[in-house]
């Protein structure tokens, strides 16, 4: 648990220290309009846009609502989760019942549909698309705590901890969540990567908090008429994309096995 | 068997019905009244009398339950109301798009599923071997790649590399067979996984090698004893599959600029077009339960251990 907590402190603390590096690269709005299309060189080490901002910093920037949202959809997925998950699992039946149709339900939601129909509803922005993603990353959390759940009551030491009097949360976090997290740090792998995705996908269809900010989807989608030209503008923001998306799936689905309880 | 049909219609209908319910009071509710996003969108300053006469107009001055009913029986009946925005008939501009997404949505489901179910079954026949690799590489990269990204790089090598399409033509390869390709392959990976975990299970129990032992081909056997618990594992599996598909045709379609369904709810998106929203989140619905009962009555059929 608290080194759960300690990978999403530090997970945090990189994603200022990319923000810090930011402020100290230039500014991602600097137009220059005498060094349009300027191939990578020394000043801009991957050149320039059709407007002579800097490609590398907008790439930097572009950073910021991605790592803002993953951590937005892993701490209210992973919560949500527990608490449905911990409901299902020990609640009486109709509200059990109510909630594992909720589950069942909600993973059967796409997120793009959620995502297009919160949009109507509160505007686009990085909330919406947090929101969206909450809107079904709950479920698969909250059905693996409750298949747990009902696997460890018939153990032995759950038992055996219930007849010591262990209160059911301190029960939770000595015997439930170290079995859970290789279970849960693989799902939060898969739920960071299709995070950073969604958030190009909706930047790239004009649903981003602001066009005009730096985000790689809207990056993409500003840059597309120069595929054909210039094709490093369209593509780096994608090797971007693809390269969060690849190092999130590795960092917590290898973070839950340094997680794994000993001897295990 | 009638009465297993009648239960499976009426859960059908019903979380059909719950979904389309919660979607219509949860846009109904929220803040941000259409009239005046309408009003502000063709900029009109407009008094007290005209915006009554558009709520009247649009149905939106009467209590939420009977706006709901008559959605729904209009929803019905196939009178799906005029757009906020344009004014047009909605069941009209539908009907000349739908076409589109439903091919490139179904084809590409059909496709993924039964390139998946082939490639896993190969997949696990020879573990490690060209089929076991591709299948791990196609997964991984449908879940690290960005699918529009994807379209624009296939567009940009097919269309100006290879010059082997006309990128602005819009025939029924750059419209069609592109999209619902690019469907497919997303979804390709995990669906054979999810196949090949089923029948390498198979692998491992006793009949598969009392099958090998009285003389059967390793594929024969495999393929006699395990495709049952490949197609299970796959439809167990099929309802995260199922969201992306429909997720991925809206991308795909805006991606090659298809002029399908979801194109013009992003339109309606930004101009809070309930008119156009509803329709959609219904058809949506409409598609995802129909496909998880008919795995479901597919599950049961083929296991009758399932209560």
């Amino acid at each position: 648990m608290i080194r759960g907590a300690l990978l999403i402190a530090g997970f945090g603390v990189a994603a200022s220290a990319v923000l810090w590096a930011a402020g100290y690269l230039q500014d991602p709005h600097a137009i220059d309009l005498s060094n349009r299309l300027t191939a990578p060189s020394a000043a801009h080490p991957l050149g320039t846009d059709h407007l002579g901002r800097d490609l590398a910093t907008r790439l930097v920037w572009g950073a910021a609502p991605s790592l803002l949202v993953v951590a937005i959809v892993l701490a209210g997925g992973l919560g949500l989760g527990l608490l449905a998950g911990g409901i299902i699992a020990l609640a009486p039946s109709p509200l059990r019942d109510a909630v594992h149709w909720l589950a069942v339900t909600a993973l059967a939601v796409p997120t793009l549909v959620a995502a297009l129909v919160l949009s109507a509803i509160l505007g686009a922005g990085v909330l919406t698309v947090s929101a969206a993603l909450l809107v079904t990353s709950w479920a698969p959390y909250a059905l693996t705590i409750a298949a747990l759940f009902d696997r460890i009551r018939g153990e032995v030491y759950w038992q055996a901890s219930e007849a010591l009097g262990a209160t059911v949360p301190s029960a939770v976090r000595r015997h439930m969540l170290p079995n859970a997290w290789p279970a849960l740090g693989a799902l939060a792998g898969a739920d960071a990567g299709r995070a950073v995705i969604l958030v190009a996908s909706l930047g790239f269809i004009g649903l981003s908090a602001d066009t005009g900010q730096p985000e790689w989807g809207a990056m993409i989608h500003e840059y597309r008429m120069f595929l054909f030209t210039e094709p490093r503008l369209v593509l780096a923001p994608i090797l971007a994309c693809t390269f969060v998306t690849a190092l999130l799936h590795g960092m917590l689905d290898r973070g839950s096995s340094l997680l794994r309880p000993r001897g295990s | 068997m009638t009465a297993a049909a009648v239960q499976v219609l009426g859960r059908l209908a019903l979380s059909w019905l719950a979904v389309v319910t919660a979607a219509f009071v949860l846009l109904r509710l929220m803040p941000g009244d259409p009239v005046e996003v309408f009003l502000a969108q063709v900029n009109v300053g407009a008094g007290h009398e005209i915006v009554a006469a558009y709520r009247a107009q649009w149905g939106l001055d009467e209590p939420i339950a009977t706006q709901f009913l008559r959605w729904l029986g209009g929803f019905v009946t196939l009178d799906w109301g005029v757009s906020f925005e344009t004014g047009r008939p909605v069941a009209a501009d539908f009907a000349a798009r739908l076409p589109y997404s439903a091919a490139i949505g179904f084809g590409g489901m059909v496709l993924a599923v039964t390139g998946g179910f082939a490639l896993g079954f190969f997949a696990a026949h020879r573990p490690g071997g060209p089929a076991d690799m591709l299948s791990r590489v196609l997964a991984v990269a449908g879940q690290a790649l960005p699918a529009f990204a994807t379209g624009l790089v296939l567009l940009w090598i097919l269309g100006v590399q290879l010059r082997w399409i006309d990128v602005f033509g819009g025939g029924f390869i750059e419209r069609v067979l592109l999209p619902t390709l690019l469907v497919a392959l997303f979804s390709l990976g995990s669906m054979s996984r999810l196949t090949r975990a089923g029948f390498v299970e198979v692998k491992g129990s006793p009949y598969y090698r009392t099958a090998l032992a009285k003389g059967r081909s390793q594929a024969g056997a495999l393929w006699h004893h395990g495709r049952a618990a490949g197609v299970l594992t796959l439809i167990a599996g099929l309802a995260p599959e199922l969201t992306w598909i429909i997720g991925g045709t809206a991308v795909a379609e805006i991606v090659f600029g298809v002029p399908g369904v979801s194109e013009r709810v992003v339109q309606a998106v930004n101009h809070r077009d309930y008119a156009i929203l509803q329709p959609y989140i219904a058809l949506v619905a409409l598609w995802v339960a129909l496909v998880m009962q008919g795995a479901r009555f597919l599950r049961r059929t083929l296991d009758p251990r399932l209560p």
